[in-house]
């Protein structure tokens, strides 16, 4: 029944083309907004155990397939339909900058693509047979590809467009690959078959390659290159989106594979797989963030690195359940699942506030910002709450996730059993929250606060009301699950059961009284720092209380060039992060040597070691086949038949011999 | 419930000494009268009663901070027991808390900082954003220690009565107190990482962040400064006492004074480090830490090396 109204949405949507310019968002909020509160109904339904109906069809195209939902995809589907619905609103304030620019056929395509990549993802987690879900994941990519290229003028997001679609067909490269040796050895491409294929034949190498596949959409370190690309480049509603719920997409796969590894010594090496590869994306990529000058170039890699937090979180559990210690599992699955959550709805805040912050100053410069907050203050406070989400700090949502895990891992460190694993754990994820600290104190002190580095500043005013009730529907739910964690820990429980099997009750009797109480601690919280403020304004009132300029330290020709940059706060980290980055630097520092300076042009981008030596060498593979391709193109015909003669004979040969 | 009092009384007695016992001692070795033990005391509450100068660059996130700062502090510290008493606060992951929580009053002191818009301020900020991730690990890979040995994750049940340790992991013990009293130094902003003394706002980190506040601001940050150093000094304080003997009697006077004299000591006899070097110094915290992780595993497994 819902399938049938999202194949209905997916008709509805060429409606958009009739409409006239300004009325298109609202058709395709219209369709959004029914589809989502949809799919929260049968999530709902989902949770409360009531009997939905595998729906099963066959097509010629790919026989018989069904799509199911249980409680994992129940899960997803809220994220989307959460994320989505926001997105939609979020879009028509920042699109409306560009309706003078651009034809009606090209918003009318952009909200198309937007309609179809929110179906298209609830076909993803919805489809339980391989090549439906294949298809869905296609689709998937061609309309974020579209979305991407909504600037199209750009010729930067030409290229990041260009990049993205290369990058994601070889991860689905991988994909088809995998699920067409599922489909020759068990005879179904089902997502159950997985596991009769890991009975039947050796299972790492088919698990390694749909990792693979997964994790080229999740952002999965060295695959991550797409996303610092592919984020600056599109439109921030788009890049909210993507970064909030599309890479995790992958990340459900990822849990659908864990999810066919049955306990056993299997269960330990692809829960080491998982770890590992979680605790090095999520240093490369906070490491990272913490250097970038560029807004939405560091949310994207701090994306990365929450997709690490992640993959930890799922390592910890696999490693735990294959050690015989349910509570470990339980705690790391959980953990993993509702960062899942949180990261969709904080990174989606953070995402539209650069919106906002670009569609008044058309840059993403850090840089060239600074004191912002006086100017946009409510999406100041916005952004300032989502960095203490992200930073996952009590008393919001990002803790309660990063809470579990630690819970998981001190467990484990605790029981003696995986100790090894947990201080792997333990360390990454430690390193990871300390950095995180750096690159979004960094990002908010140097865009909102300070003085204004370029005139531009003064010029920006707040938004429209309407992205700003878009930016507070994630922080209604941040706010919940960081106040109220113990009720939203049950749903999370039930789904953690669907994956690993373990007793939901065990999350309840484990962490139940300790969410409780982290509940109360956080309202105390919030209340002991209100008491303080409102004490000291008491106090305040008595005393003498005048303004004045910065202490300049002795100094009084301050002037606000001489403010700490974003590239000088990170300074210190270069040392650490130097290794992993390649340097491109415009115009030229001041020397020491240089007594009084002349003008000086510098700019500096810290690029992926990476992503040039993965570039590096694509591009020089393909110059050498091309070189001996160019060979063969003599241009002379005669050389042409004789090519074609050796083919002939080729041919023959091998069929002599039976070859062929 | 008069146990848990008797815990928060306790711990306030060491917030307010551990600062005055640091002077005495530096006075002491400098050859110096120095000044009175409780003078901390009075400076604060000097601050307490005067009024207030706000730079016009700030926002009113840089008025809020201080509350933050000083909140956050508050909160780690109810959770933190002496020895064999029971903090006023308490659930199993708590010690996560805590680490979060000192985390959240950096963050809210470093923005403060940014905002003044002021270059030394930014500088400090840095600072302290790198130097606060850094020693990150340290402090979880110690917390997680202590959690190995006793098998759980809140400081109320590690420090609490029954727990025997073995004679054999006397060393590991000493070792995640003297990594603790480390971790104080660090994020207390004192030798050798940081100098509160120190004439130069240039090669200031804790200090440099809080030029611009005065008054009541000025004496919450202070105050904060006390309850963190309290938290580092208490849990090295219970990691000794839980080899010789573990009561409250002894961790108390012991966290008072351990602290307080180490960092007088430590202050006296050394220079602070390059601030190039702070890098390699707190990394190389992190990984004794990791490496008395892994010798505590060992030892608790028995495995002879």
């Amino acid at each position: 029944m819902y399938l049938y109204s999202l194949l209905a949405a997916m008709l509805v949507i060429f409606l958009i083309f009739l409409v006239p310019k300004r009325l298109k968002v609202w058709v395709a909020t219209g369709v959004v907004s029914l589809v989502a509160v949809a799919a929260i109904a049968v999530a709902v339904m989902a949770f409360c155990d009531m009997k939905l109906d595998a729906v099963e069809f066959t097509t010629t195209l790919f026989g018989a397939e069904s799509f199911a939902i249980d409680k994992l995809t129940a899960l997803m589907l809220v994220i989307i339909s959460v994320a989505s619905v926001a997105t939609v609103l979020y879009s028509r304030g920042y699109v409306a900058g560009y309706l003078e620019r651009f034809s009606s056929a090209h918003i009318s395509i952009h909200y198309t693509a937007l309609v179809t990549l929110v179906v298209s993802m609830m076909l993803v987690v919805m489809s339980s047979g391989g090549f439906s879900f294949l298809f869905s994941w296609e689709l998937m990519t061609i309309a974020s590809f579209i979305l991407i290229l909504f600037e199209a003028e750009r010729q930067d997001v030409r290229r990041a467009a260009l990049n993205y679609l290369v990058m994601m067909h070889i991860g689905f490269i991988f994909l088809v690959a995998g699920f067409v040796l599922l489909y020759n050895v068990t005879g179904s491409a089902n997502f159950e078959a997985i596991q009769d294929y890991f009975h039947l034949e050796a299972p790492l190498p088919l698990f390694v390659i749909l990792f693979i596949g997964f994790g080229m959409k999740a952002g999965l370190f060295p695959m991550h290159i797409w996303l610092p690309e592919a984020h600056p480049a599109a439109p921030s509603h788009v890049s909210a989106i993507m970064s909030g719920v599309m890479i995790k997409t992958g990340v459900y796969g990822i849990i659908r594979l864990m999810q066919a590894v049955e306990d056993g010594s299997l269960l330990y090496s692809v829960g080491l797989i998982i770890l590992i590869s979680g605790a090095v994306t999520g240093l490369w990529g906070v490491i990272l963030a913490a250097m970038q000058n560029d807004i939405k170039r560091m949310l994207a890699y701090s994306s990365i690195e929450n997709v690490g937090v992640i993959l930890i979180g799922l390592g910890i559990a696999a490693v735990g359940h294959a050690a015989g210690s349910p509570i470990v599992g339980m705690c790391g699955m959980c953990g993993a699942l509702l960062h899942m959550v949180n990261h969709s709805l904080f990174k989606t805040m953070l995402f539209f506030s650069a919106g906002n912050i670009y569609s008044k100053m058309h840059t993403t410069a850090m840089n060239e910002m600074g004191g912002l907050a006086k100017h946009m203050p409510i999406t100041a406070i916005m952004m300032l709450f989502a960095t203490v989400a992200i930073c996952a700090l009590p008393p919001l949502n990002g803790f309660v996730s990063e809470l579990l895990i630690y819970i998981g891992m001190f467990n484990g460190v605790g029981s003696g059993h995986e100790v090894l694993y947990s201080v792997t754990g333990i360390i990454a994820l430690s390193l990871i929250g300390g950095f995180v600290v750096l690159a979004f104190t960094k990002l908010y002190g140097v865009v909102f606060l300070g003085s204004p580095r370029s005139h531009h500043v003064a010029e920006c005013t707040e938004v429209d009301n309407q992205r700003i009730v878009a930016m507070a529907i994630p922080a209604a739910f941040i706010l919940m699950i960081g106040l109220m964690p113990q009720f939203v820990i049950h749903p999370i429980a039930l789904v953690a059961e669907a994956v690993t099997g373990t007793d939901p009750t065990l999350a309840s009797i484990h962490f139940g009284s300790s969410l409780e109480t982290l509940s109360y601690i956080g309202i105390a919280f919030v209340a002991v720092v209100a008491l303080l403020y409102v004490l000291k304004r008491r106090a305040q009132r008595k005393r003498v209380v005048t303004e004045g300029p910065t202490w300049g330290c002795g100094f009084t020709a301050l002037n606000t060039r001489m403010q700490y940059t974003g590239e000088s706060f990170s300074e210190g980290l270069e040392s650490i992060g130097r290794p992993l980055m390649k340097d491109t630097v415009d115009g030229r520092a001041v020397d020491k040597g240089e007594i009084f300076p002349a003008p000086h042009r510098y700019r500096i981008k810290h690029s992926d070691k990476v992503d040039s030596l993965l570039g590096r060498w694509w591009v020089q593979m393909m110059h050498r086949i091309n070189e001996y391709v160019m060979r063969l193109r003599t241009g002379r015909v005669n050389n042409y038949i004789t090519f074609a003669l050796v083919f002939l004979v080729v041919v023959l040969v091998l069929t002599l011999f039976g070859v062929l | 419930m008069l146990i848990k009092l008797l815990n928060t009384l306790l711990m306030v007695v060491v917030a307010l000494s551990i600062t005055g016992v640091i002077n005495r001692t530096r006075a002491l070795l400098a050859g110096r009268r120095g000044t009175r033990f409780l003078q901390h005391i009075y400076n604060v509450r000097l601050l307490l009663r005067k009024g207030s100068v706000y730079s016009t660059t700030t926002t009113a996130l840089f008025r809020i901070a201080p509350c933050v700062y000083l909140g956050a502090a508050l909160m780690a510290f109810l959770f933190i027991p002496i020895a064999n008493l029971e903090p006023l606060l308490s659930f199993h992951g708590d010690i996560i808390l805590v680490a979060y929580l000192l985390a959240f009053s950096r963050l809210a002191l470093i923005l403060a900082a940014m905002d003044t818009g002021s270059s030394f301020e930014g500088m400090g900020a840095a600072r302290e954003a790198l130097y606060g991730a850094l020693v990150e690990p340290a402090l979880m890979i110690g917390l997680a220690t202590l959690a190995l040995f006793c098998g759980d994750s809140s400081f109320a049940e590690i420090f609490s009565e029954g727990q025997v340790l073995d004679v054999n992991l006397t060393i590991v013990l000493l070792l995640v107190a003297y990594i603790f009293v480390i971790i104080m130094f660090i994020e207390g902003g004192r030798v050798p990482v940081d100098d509160p003394k120190t004439h130069l706002e240039l090669t200031m980190i804790h200090e440099v962040m809080c030029l611009d506040y005065s008054g009541i601001d000025l004496a919450m940050i202070q105050m904060a400064g006390w309850l963190k150093n309290a938290i580092f000094a208490i849990i090295a304080a219970n990691a000794v006492s839980a080899v010789f003997c573990f009561h409250w009697g002894f961790a108390a006077p012991l966290a008072i004074l351990g602290a307080g004299i180490s960092v007088g000591v430590v202050e006296s006899l050394r220079a602070r480090n390059k601030l190039s070097r702070n890098i390699t110094y707190i990394l190389t915290l992190s990984a004794l830490s990791a490496l008395v992780l892994l010798v505590g595993f060992l030892l608790m497994q028995d495995i002879q090396i």
